[in-house]
């Protein structure tokens, strides 16, 4: 899978998590771009991610996150 | 995530007694007919006064604060499905199991369900709960 095609689909996952349809990620995109993007929200944008993609990260992993793009990264390496 | 495993499952049997029903209406003031008078629940359909389904949530929050294996844990999200009505003394079998465990943010998820006294499922759901630190 292709980091763009990885994109769109944590964007759909970013949406319905968030209930909100006007996001649209870029890679730079961070927490304090997204309204709702809290805490509590991340936890639960975690969770989804983690089960769509049938993968699991590490807090270590998502501590180091500065903006979408990384956590694309760590998606793709564990999806290779 | 010591405590759990995923499939780990937990059973609580509950009862929906006078003390209970009388406790929620005196606390949360919901007095809808439907809850309280006999008669107009009959002609509802119901055999009796449907007890209120937040009662079951309840039950959720004691078991959630109770019954796991650590006092260590707060709320996530909760959703529960109401399926058959329940009545007054009706008494509830509750069962939930370990679904779902997320190490990276500290979250456990369970799917749960309440049987009455039929065996039948009167409402089920799911449950995040975080593990403070």
């Amino acid at each position: 899978m292709e980091k763009g095609e990885i994109l769109q689909q944590v964007n759909a996952i970013f949406i319905d998590v968030l209930d909100n349809d006007d996001i649209v990620l870029a890679y730079e995109t961070s927490a304090d771009d997204v309204e709702d993007w809290d805490s509590l929200n991340h936890i639960q944008l975690v969770v989804a991610v983690e089960k769509h993609f049938k993968i699991r990260f590490t807090s270590q992993e998502i501590q180091r996150w500065k903006n979408v793009g990384e956590m694309l990264d760590c998606i793709l390496t564990k999806n290779a | 995530m010591p405590d759990f495993t995923v499939n780990d499952k937990y059973e609580q049997s509950f009862a929906i007694t006078g003390e209970v029903y009388n406790g929620f209406i005196q606390v949360f003031k919901d007095n809808n007919p439907l809850h309280t008078d006999e008669t107009f629940a009959q002609t509802k359909g119901f055999k009796g006064r449907v007890m209120h389904g937040n009662i079951l949530n309840s039950f959720i929050s004691y078991f959630v604060g109770e019954c796991l294996p650590t006092k260590n844990v707060i709320i996530h999200s909760q959703e529960i499905q109401f399926k058959l009505p329940v009545y007054l003394d009706d008494k509830l079998f509750f069962e939930a199991i370990v679904t779902g465990i997320y190490e990276s943010v500290n979250a456990v998820e369970f799917k749960f369900n309440f049987k009455n006294d039929e065996q039948k499922v009167v409402a089920k759901g799911k449950i995040q709960i975080g593990l403070l630190s």
